[in-house]
Parts: C-alpha cells; structure tokens; sequence
C-alpha cells in the first residue's frame, strides 16, 4: 500500500529546508539507513533547485512523496506555462540525481515541468 | 562566531586589499597580463582564460577571505565562497572602466562572503544543546557503522544514543549540514587525479561549471568525483581518503551548495 504526503512551498530557496526535513523524516520511517539519507537529501535538493532555476514566472513548487514498502518515489514539479526545458540528461545535475537514487525520469506535460526519482531504503 | 559581522570595515579600502593581494606570496599580478586576458576573454568568452583569470586573482580572494576566518568557518571553505565573487566580477567586468580590476572586484568578493554569513545566520545560532547533540550523534553514528559493518537507521541511532527518534532527526540537519568545523581536517589529499579531472570536464563545461569546479579544492574535486561518477558509497570514499564518513558528507553537501550557489539568486523566508 502507498502512502502520499504532499507539500506545496512557495518557489524560493529559501524553503529547501522544509522540503529536506521532510524528506528525512519519511526515509527514517521507511528505515534508510543514515547514508542513504544523505543521498536522499542531496537529490532532493538537486531536484528542488533546478525546477526552481526554470521558474519563470511560477509561485510555488510542489513535492510529493510516495512511500512504498522500503521505497520513496518522490515528484517534484513546478508550473511552466513558458515550456521551459526539462532536464538535460548530459549536465551535472542528472549526473548527482542518477548517482543518488535508483531511478531518474523528466517529463513536461499541461504546462509542468516534472522531476521524478526513486530510492530504495535498507541495503546499508 | 560571537563576533558581528562589521559590515563597514571591509568596504572602506578595497584598494588597500588589491595592494595586499599583489604584494601576497610574493607573486605580484602582472596587470598588463591580466588587461590582455580581459581583452580576449571579453571577446572570446572563452573558459580556459576566465580560469586563468580566476588563476591570475586567486592571491585576492584568499586574502579578503582571511579576513572573515575568525568566525568559525575554515578558510578553504572562504576561498570557494569568496572564488563565487570573483566570477560575477570577471563576468561583468567592463575594459572601458577606468579602474583596475581588483579594485572593481573587492566590493562584489567582499559581498558574497558577507552574504555567506548572513546565510548561515541560523548556523551560527543553532543552541548549544544541539551542537552538544551533534557532537554525540557523531560519535555513535561512527561507532555504529564500525560494529554493523554498514550505516546506520535512524531507529539504529536513537537505540544505541538513548533517543527518541525525534530528537536524532533534529539533529540531523546541524550534522549533515552545519556541523561546526574543526578538529577533523584531514590534509589535504594531494594525489594526481588526472583521469577523473577528464569526466569531470567534459560536463563542466556545457553546465558552465567549469570555473567553479576548477576552483575548489583538491580534495573536494575529488570526492565529488568518486561519489557522483565513481560510483563509490560515502564509507568507501572516507575510507579511500582516511576520514569520517560523516566528513564526506559535509564536505559533499558544502561542495554542492557553492556549486549550487549561481543558480537561485539572494533568496529569504518572507
């Protein structure tokens, strides 16, 4: 059974906080070890940040978190009503966000620009 | 730490710092270079001379940074901080102006390490109790890791610390992010990374990052490539470099947030 936690935080920076803290919590409850929130939390923050630098002129950024057995999937995702481009799968950003987690995808569609990555808890 | 930033001080004498800067190791600023550099970069927006640039100024950014090192911040971390300053000023550098470049550059160096600090405000602030939580949580996190054979969960540290979980993820982000520094500096790993400088490279260069790599330390440079090309866990890097893991990591996280630092500008909660 997956459980979903939603967070909508204005589109600054200045939040990032309240989106790793979140993420912490929900990886100790799924029994990551200590690493792999680490990991988490920086490719939280990657993901966060890049959205965010393709703003334009979006307010806010939402994160979902899906919690899955051992696994979190999180969604970030940010209105893009000018098509701003997604990701580049050549820049350092994708390189830290597949080297953090199990699975990276974009995707823009309806005027969003989505992150998406998967991590698995409990392998040490 | 205790001391208040003085916001006036430093400004007033950018031209005494930029005589400091070239009189520093005795490697004097050759300015007629530096004005021929400029031209061709100017022209050019080439990387390789805005890494000479940045090469040529280093001397500068070092020694303005030597002057916020009393506040708890170890210098290495300044120099990346203040080397941020350096490329907007390169960036923006105007020949016609009738100035000298480290002049012109002082101000906006000066400003990105005040800004560091006004950043890290809440850092410097975090209560005692959880820098002494901190202190704990990294020793049991360390002694975990060495009986399990692996990192540690949450559940894990708060067991073996007596903790509520609750309290163990508050002190999470002072660990992780905003340990104080200090004691654990490790020297600096001056081996030859030639091979893993390449991978690097190649994406610095169309995410514009190039500079910005180039400027850190060696060995940041390093475990930013073991880690995210490497393909090797936080363990196995301290392990390969002969510090903590949890060094790793902050050195990771810093090394990222300076990387990171172009791309959202000035930003507060408001």
């Amino acid at each position: 059974m997956t459980s979903t936690v939603h967070l909508e935080i204005p589109a600054s920076g200045a939040y990032l906080a309240v989106v790793r803290a979140a993420a912490t919590g929900l990886a100790a409850q799924l029994e990551f070890t200590y690493e792999e929130i680490d990991d988490l939390r920086i490719a939280v923050d990657e993901a966060c940040t890049q959205l965010l630098a393709r703003r334009g002129s979006a307010t806010t950024l939402n994160v979902a978190y899906h919690l899955n057995d051992a696994e979190l999937r999180v969604d970030v995702s940010i209105e893009a009503p000018d098509r701003g481009d997604p990701l580049a799968r050549d820049t350092f950003a994708w390189q830290i966000l597949s080297a953090m987690t199990d699975e990276v995808r974009e995707q823009s569609e309806t005027g969003r620009l989505w992150l998406s990555f998967r991590k698995a808890g409990g392998r040490g | 730490m205790t001391e208040v930033p003085n916001a006036g001080r430093v400004h007033q004498e950018p031209d005494a710092a930029a005589n400091g800067a070239t009189q520093l190791n005795g490697r004097s600023v050759d300015r007629g270079h530096a004005k021929d550099l400029f031209r061709r970069f100017v022209e050019t927006r080439n990387p390789a001379l805005r890494e000479e640039l940045v090469g040529l100024h280093l001397p500068l950014v070092e020694y303005l940074a030597r002057r916020f090192r009393n506040r708890g911040e170890p210098l290495e971390d300044l120099v990346q901080v203040g080397t941020i300053g350096l490329l907007k000023a390169i960036d923006r550098f105007d020949l016609e102006r009738e100035v000298e470049f480290s002049t012109y550059a002082t101000p906006t160096i000066v400003g990105e390490l005040k800004r560091h600090f006004r950043d890290k405000g809440w850092a410097v602030r975090v209560p005692r109790r959880l820098q002494e939580l901190n202190l704990s949580l990294n020793k049991v996190v360390a002694e975990l890791s060495q009986e399990i054979g692996r990192s540690p969960t949450i559940a894990e540290i708060a067991t073996k610390a007596r903790l509520p979980e609750e309290e163990v993820l508050e002190g999470y982000a002072v660990v992780s992010l905003d340990a104080p520094a200090g004691g654990e500096d490790a020297p600096a790993v001056s081996e030859h990374i030639g091979a893993e400088d390449e991978s690097l490279e190649a994406l610095e260069y169309r995410a514009a990052l190039g500079p910005l790599i180039a400027g850190l330390p060696e060995r940041e440079r390093r475990i930013l490539y073991l880690r995210f090309f490497g393909g090797m866990t936080q363990s196995q890097i301290a392990a390969r470099l002969g510090i903590s893991q949890m060094h790793v990591s902050r050195l990771l996280n810093r090394t990222l947030a300076v990387l990171r630092e172009g791309l959202l500008e000035d930003e507060e909660i408001g």
